[in-house]
């Protein structure tokens, strides 16, 4: 799956990074059609990438930040565990040249 | 700060060690193989036997067991002992997202900080396969934007 090698797709994700936006916004925004813009936001909400809302009559796309969060969260654990297997190591250096 | 902005923020963490800043610096690149968590924290696993910092020629790489290499990144910015700056492309198919390291004397001791930016271009769509190791994480997951 490659929900994200369009172009286009990228664009309406940066769009979509801004705030929550309907179909004929992007479509106003961005050089395609309206036609278009729907078919490629389905294709971003199959891969979990935005979510869809109703607003009164209008159907309101945003990114999916649940997914976002998600990894954020694993990243700052990754960044983490690997810093602290640095401290240690630094730790057991100072404490090498203590001796 | 609306929701949005925190979690596309730059991830960035701090850690102070007690060591001089040069020897903190050639301890987090040249002497990376002494530290770095190969069997969680890289392509090949357990059979990641080394990480080279090959600053020549601009790359960071792992090396396996077997004798292949991985690319991690190339190196940006080399500036010892006070920082580094690197493109993380373990996928070279994929977008890079940038990893600064920042060493500053703190009296005797250092102060190392990490940032890493543009980690938001990293799409959801691969959350599920987040076990499958740091090829996902830094590389196929860097698949967005």
């Amino acid at each position: 799956m490659d929900a994200l090698g369009d172009g286009t797709r990228r664009l309406i994700l940066e769009r979509l990074r801004g705030g929550p936006r309907a179909v004929g916004e992007l479509a106003a925004e961005l050089p395609v059609t309206r036609p278009a813009v729907s078919q490629h936001l389905r294709v971003l909400k199959e891969a979990g990438l935005v979510t869809e809302r109703r607003n009164g009559t209008r159907r309101l796309y945003r990114v999916d930040t649940d997914g976002l969060a998600e990894v954020r969260d694993y990243l700052e654990s990754f960044w983490t565990d690997v810093l602290a297997a640095f401290e240690a190591a630094a730790e057991a250096e100072a404490e090498k040249e203590d001796e | 700060m609306t929701t949005h902005a925190t979690e596309t923020d730059a991830i960035r963490k701090t850690v102070s060690v007690p060591l001089p800043v040069e020897k903190a610096f050639s301890l987090f690149t040249s002497g990376i193989d002494t530290w770095w968590p190969f069997e969680s924290h890289s392509i090949g696993g357990d059979k990641t036997a080394s990480a080279v910092f090959d600053v020549e020629a601009k790359r960071l790489y792992e090396r396996d067991a077997d004798g292949s290499e991985h690319d991690w990144a190339d190196i940006v910015a080399w500036e010892p002992p006070s920082r580094f700056l690197l493109n993380w492309r373990v996928n070279p198919s994929r977008p890079e997202t940038e990893l600064e390291v920042r060493f500053s004397p703190e009296g005797g001791a250092t102060r190392v900080e990490l940032e890493h930016r543009g980690w938001e271009k990293c799409g959801p769509e691969d959350r599920s396969s987040y076990d499958e190791g740091w090829d996902v994480v830094l590389g196929k997951l860097v698949d967005a934007a």
